[in-house]
Order: C-alpha cells, then sequence, then structure tokens
C-alpha cells in the first residue's frame, strides 16, 4: 500500500470519526441538572442541548472534570456562570472555567473579597470581554426555555449596603417595559468587587429559581436562617421540586419555613467527605427526613444528575451501580 | 587511547558527580528562609495546589495565581525536612519572553479547544507539559504503564522524527529528508518554549537518530553516550530526572533494537509493522525503568503500550499543527484539534480500562 494513501486514508478515518463522535454526544432534548462532587464546596450545572448555565465553581480545579464530563466535547462555550457569593469554596474552580470556557454573562452580586485568589478571578473576567450582571430580586431572565427568577438580594437589602439599585434597571428602561421576562443578555453594566461589608458574604447569596416547563429548582447558595424570613415574607418563594440545601447542609443554613414554603420533592446536599465543618449537620438531616423529602448527598453518592422533560424527573448519580 | 577514552570519561563524570551532590544541605530544621529563584520545571497543580520544588525543597503554593516554569518568585517559609511549611508568595514575575508566551499560548489553545483529560493529554504528548493532568488520569498512566507519553522523552521525538522522515521520503531523497526532518525536530523544541525536557530529548534524539541513518549503529550508540555525557557534566542533577532516563534509554533501544525487532514482524500487515516495530524497541528498554521507578508493574503494560502509542504520532502532530493555527487564528486551530479527539478518547478509554 502506498504510503500517501495510507495517510490520506487515515487523515479521512480521523474526520469521519470526530463527525461521528460529535454526532452521538448531543445532549438529548431535556433538562439536566448536575451536581459536581466538587468536595466540600458547590458547583452546578444545569444543561438543556448545548445551553449552559452554572452555579459556583467549587473549591478547585474537580469542576472542570465534571464539565468536562457532562458537556459535549465540542461545546467550549458557557451561556451563564452564577456566583453566589465571593467565598473560595464557590469561586476558585472558576477561575479554571473563565480560563477554559467562553462565558457569555456572568451573574455576581458587587461584593468584595480581599484573597489573593479572588484579584485573580476578577481581572481574568474583565480581561475576557464577560457581561456581568448585578443580580437583585426584581429581575426575572430568561435563557432559551430556561427562566430564571432572583430572589435574593432584594434591592433594599443592597441599598442598605450603600449599593443603589442599579445600573442595570436605567439600561431595560429604554427596551420593553410592560413585560418582566427579559432575556440575560439585556441585563448589562454590572460591577465586580465595589462593595465592601462588614457582613458575613453568606448573607449576600443569590437566591434564584430555575424553571424549565412545569419544573422548578430553587439554588440557595449559603444563605442563613435571618435572610430566609426575609426572602419568605417578600413572598416570592414558591413551590419547587428541587433544592440545594443551604451552606453545604449547615445547620445556619436549611429552616423548616424554607420548607414549608418552597415544599420540594428532592433536596441535594453538597459537601465533602469527612470535611472538617462536619456537615451536614445532624439537625438538617433530622429536618428534612421530618418532611419526609428525598435527600441526596454528593459526599455520598458523588456527581447527582437529575433528567427532566419538564413534568416528570429522575436521578442518577456517578456512584450507584 | 582507545582503552583509555571511556573509562576516562566515566571517572570525569563520578567526580563530578560527587562534587555536585556532597554539598552539605544549607539550612537546618526550622529555620526560616526565603528564597528567590527562577522555577526550574512546570509546577504540578493539584485540586487545590500546585507544587515545585526550589532549592531541594517541595513547595506547595496555593493554585493561584498560577506560576509557571521559568518565572521568578520569591517564597517565604519555615524549613522542615525536605519541605518549606507555610509558604507565603512574596512576589512573583512572570517570564514574559516570547519563547514563554508561546508555551502557556499552546497550552491555552489545547485547554480552550477539548475538555479534560484530552487537552491535558494532548499538552503532554506535544509539549511535555504534565501540569494539568490531575492526579486521577496521573495514577491510571502510572498503572498502566503509559506514563513515559506525557513525560517528554526522547521516544516523542524519535517517533515523530522517524514519522517525517517517512512523510518526506515519499517526496524527497533521504538525505534531505533528515536534514529537514532535524529542523523539524528542533523547530517543535522551539515551539515547545525549549523547556528542558523537550530540548534534551531533541538533543539525544536528533543526533542519535541522524547518526544511525546516516552512518553505522557504532556511531549512532557513540554519539547519544557522548551528547548525555556533556549533558550530565553541565547539570548532574538530571541523573535523576525520569525523563532524562527516558529519554537516553528510550533512544538507546530505538537504536539497538529497531532493525531486529521489524524483522521479526513479517507477519504484521505493513500499515502498522512500522509503528508497532517502533514503539516495542523502545519498550525492551523502557519497561524495566518504569517498573523502578512507578513501583508498579503492570504485567499488560507491552499491551496496552501496543494498543496506544499508535496514536501518539498522530496526536503530536494535530497538536503542533492546531496549536500553530490556532496561534494565527483561534477558530482554526480548534477545528483542527478537534480531530484528535477520537484518538485521545481511545487512548484514554484503554487507560481506564486496564488501570
Amino acid at each position: 500500500m502506498s504510503g500517501r494513501f495510507k495517510y490520506s486514508l487515515f487523515f479521512l478515518v480521523l474526520i469521519a470519526a470526530s463527525v461521528w463522535l460529535a454526532v452521538f454526544s448531543y445532549p438529548a432534548p431535556k433538562l439536566n441538572i448536575i451536581a459536581c462532587n466538587v468536595g466540600q464546596g458547590d458547583a452546578f450545572l444545569v444543561q438543556y442541548k448545548s445551553t449552559q448555565i452554572l452555579v459556583d465553581g467549587g473549591p478547585g480545579k474537580s469542576v472542570l472534570d465534571c464539565l468536562s464530563k457532562y458537556m459535549p466535547f465540542w461545546d467550549r462555550r458557557i451561556e451563564v456562570v452564577i456566583l453566589t457569593h465571593p467565598q473560595k469554596d464557590h469561586y476558585m474552580g472558576l477561575v479554571g472555567v473563565f480560563q477554559n470556557y467562553k462565558v457569555e454573562n456572568f451573574i455576581a452580586t458587587p461584593l468584595d473579597a480581599s484573597a489573593q485568589e479572588w484579584g485573580v478571578l476578577k481581572s481574568l473576567v474583565g480581561s475576557k470581554g464577560v457581561n456581568v450582571i448585578n443580580p437583585n430580586s426584581d429581575m426575572v431572565m430568561r435563557l432559551g426555555l430556561i427562566h430564571l427568577d432572583i430572589l435574593w438580594p432584594s434591592s433594599a437589602f443592597l441599598a442598605s449596603e450603600g449599593k443603589p439599585p442599579n445600573e442595570n434597571r436605567a439600561i431595560l428602561s429604554g427596551s420593553a417595559s410592560d413585560s418582566a421576562l427579559r432575556r440575560v443578555s439585556l441585563y448589562r453594566n454590572g460591577v465586580l468587587g465595589t462593595l465592601t461589608s462588614k457582613k458575613d458574604p453568606n448573607e449576600f447569596s443569590i437566591l434564584a429559581i430555575l424553571s424549565y416547563k412545569d419544573f422548578n429548582a430553587l439554588f440557595t447558595g449559603d444563605i442563613g436562617g435571618p435572610q430566609i424570613d426575609q426572602i419568605i415574607s417578600s413572598g416570592k418563594v414558591r413551590d419547587v421540586d428541587y433544592l440545594k440545601v443551604p451552606h453545604h447542609g449547615s445547620k445556619n443554613g436549611l429552616t423548616s419555613k424554607l420548607l414549608e414554603a418552597s415544599t420540594p420533592e428532592v433536596a441535594v446536599i453538597s459537601a465533602g467527605k469527612n470535611n472538617s465543618y462536619g456537615h451536614p449537620h445532624k439537625e438538617v438531616l433530622d429536618i428534612l427526613n421530618s418532611f419526609k423529602i428525598k435527600t441526596v448527598r454528593t459526599d455520598d453518592k458523588g456527581d447527582i444528575e437529575l433528567i427532566t422533560d419538564g413534568e416528570t424527573w429522575f436521578i442518577k448519580s456517578s456512584r450507584d451501580k | 587511547m582507545r582503552y583509555f577514552f571511556w573509562p576516562l570519561v566515566l571517572i570525569i563524570l563520578a567526580l563530578r558527580f560527587y562534587f555536585f551532590f556532597n554539598i552539605p544541605q544549607p539550612y537546618n530544621d526550622g529555620d526560616k528562609i526565603r528564597i528567590s529563584s527562577r522555577v526550574t520545571s512546570e509546577p504540578i497543580r493539584y485540586q487545590t495546589s500546585q507544587y515545585l520544588k526550589l532549592k531541594g525543597l517541595k513547595i506547595y503554593l496555593p493554585l493561584y495565581p498560577e506560576i509557571h516554569y521559568n518565572d521568578f518568585v520569591v517564597i517565604e517559609g519555615e524549613v522542615a525536612e525536605d519541605s518549606l511549611k507555610k509558604p507565603k508568595l512574596v512576589s512573583f514575575q512572570e517570564d514574559r519572553s516570547f519563547l514563554a508566551n508561546l508555551r502557556k499560548s499552546l497550552q491555552m489553545i489545547f485547554q480552550k479547544s477539548l475538555p479534560q483529560p484530552h487537552a491535558a493529554l494532548i499538552a503532554g504528548v506535544t509539549i511535555g507539559s504534565k501540569a494539568n493532568l490531575g492526579s486521577d488520569f496521573w495514577e491510571a498512566l502510572k498503572a498502566t504503564g503509559t506514563a513515559h507519553v506525557v513525560v517528554a522523552s526522547g521516544m516523542n521525538v524519535t517517533l515523530v522524527a522517524k514519522f517525517i522522515v517517512t512523510i518526506l521520503f515519499l517526496f524527497l531523497k533521504r538525505r534531505r529528508a533528515i536534514i529537514l526532518a532535524s529542523i523539524a525536530i528542533w523547530s517543535y523544541a522551539a515551539l515547545a518554549g525549549f523547556d528542558a525536557p523537550i530540548v534534551r530529548a531533541s538533543i539525544m534524539g536528533s543526533l542519535a537518530f541522524v547518526a544511525q541513518e546516516l552512518g553505522r549503529l557504532n556511531a549512532a550508540v557513540r554519539t547519544l553516550l557522548i551528547s548525555s555525557w556533556l549533558m550530565l557534566m553541565l547539570k548532574p542533577e538530571w541523573v535523576f530526572d525520569l525523563g532524562f532516563i527516558l529519554s537516553f534509554v528510550a533512544t538507546l533501544s530505538l537504536i539497538l533494537f529497531d532493525s531486529r525487532v521489524k524483522s521479526k514482524l513479517g507477519f504484521i500487515p505493513s500499515i502498522i509493522r512500522e509503528d508497532l516495530s517502533t514503539s516495542l524497541s523502545a519498550q525492551i528498554g523502557v519497561a524495566p525503568i518504569l517498573f523502578v521507578t512507578f513501583g508498579q508493574f503492570n504485567i499488560l503494560s507491552p499491551v496496552i503500550n501496543a494498543l496506544v502509542l499508535w496514536t501518539i504520532v498522530p496526536i503530536t502532530i494535530i497538536g503542533m499543527i492546531g496549536g500553530i493555527l490556532g496561534l494565527i487564528f483561534e477558530p482554526l486551530g480548534k477545528a483542527v484539534l478537534l480531530l484528535s479527539y477520537p484518538l485521545t478518547s481511545w487512548f484514554i478509554w484503554i487507560v481506564q480500562i486496564f488501570s
């Protein structure tokens, strides 16, 4: 066999193989929510076809393994990254995400942090021309078929911290004003790290209900009891199917009031195996148990994947065989 | 003269080692010290930390800011045996030279084009960077005896050079093809940022290769020995460096065994005979070294290597072409790099099955 023929044939086979792999890796038209097993921290990947929303990045590089595993190999674009609040166990992994993926929108509060790594993330986001959005509880966003309803922080809370509610609305007043629901990319002009506060960063955690057809998921960051009461009294918490248990299952997070208001069917806890905080705390597991809510933990099950067509859902995880 | 030459060479080398390694440790346990130094090899990045070795001390720093090969760092900490405890990065200055930027840009293009561990594999194979491999995949490579493909070794260089000569030989005279292949090897070393492991692999690979192609077997062996000797005189610490040892052994076994192995493989279809004999003959020397260093001996290692080694040349070629195109026009480079996905998938799949 001639050399030229051999190498051309090899080249053609390679092209064919790449195309077939790309076709087979195209995700089914269902919504997936993956609680990535990133150890002691949070990283949740929401995926519908080739649209991704990443909620937090975990404490290190393992979020990249999770993205690599669940995203199609040719998709190097993440439409939305949400950072609930600037603490290392939520943002460290995002540095690698911004380095390796094209991120279009970054939803984060203007709250600053002092760590060296936070500086790295801020300058990285600045240099990549990512659209930064500072959320507040007046915002409802749409990304394809996915809706994102921001519950916290409220404009009043941010205003009390010296952050007037804010540039985002000024931009919007020009566009259609009758509907509250807007495309994510219409929100603009957010900033990072302009707000310093004596309060615990956890209190600034972004709460959002993500919905796809009739399926609703509540993401809660590291929010604590007092803020939960405020959010519930605002009347924005509604019935959901999926709850990310606040603060890795700390007893300073979940309250029975939150469960009464949100009535989830499944609760997911993201915590590291044998972590030094003792998360998830027994108190929280007891509350969940008393409400008879199905509870799954990343320290126990690895990556936890929920798949839904918008009505029914099921769960599988990387460690059940 | 003939009888004195090699013993003399050995004695000189032994003296060099003696004076190099006999320097007493300059600090004691508990000493608070400040190290100002260039980083001598690419730090290894773990989940939440990066590891580097400076002045014989192991140092674990937070993951960010990322430190790279040849950056200048100032680190303070406390000596505890062979490591530096409570290290604090006081300041660091990035190496912004053209070649360093090239190497970093290539790594970035790989990472932006492919998911993990595919991107790490292609970076390891093409430019010898094992920084982002991740501990799971690294363990799997070690367990299957395939770790040598990502430790920049003379083997990759020789495999690629052989391939280039074969291709050029279709169009050119042998001698001209060899000259062009040597130029290709050195452009490749330049692209990899003249990282030390790549340079020595290129020196050994190209010298031995050229000697083998142009002259007799003995000439090739002698060229390899002399060039390795020169390198050890300049950098005695390389004698413990796995990349160096593997470069040396792989090249030596290729020179000694390649033609013999090939003649025994007559029953293999010609389409893979060349690649198979190259990888098998390199394995003769490499396998025992891997066994000693990684302490893991996989009886199936030669089989696994035979299954995956054919992907190394196309991965390297695609990585180089895709990387260069990516520097000029990123989307084009990404498109080319996606072609390596079936190959890296095969490699990773085999490694994971057997580990």
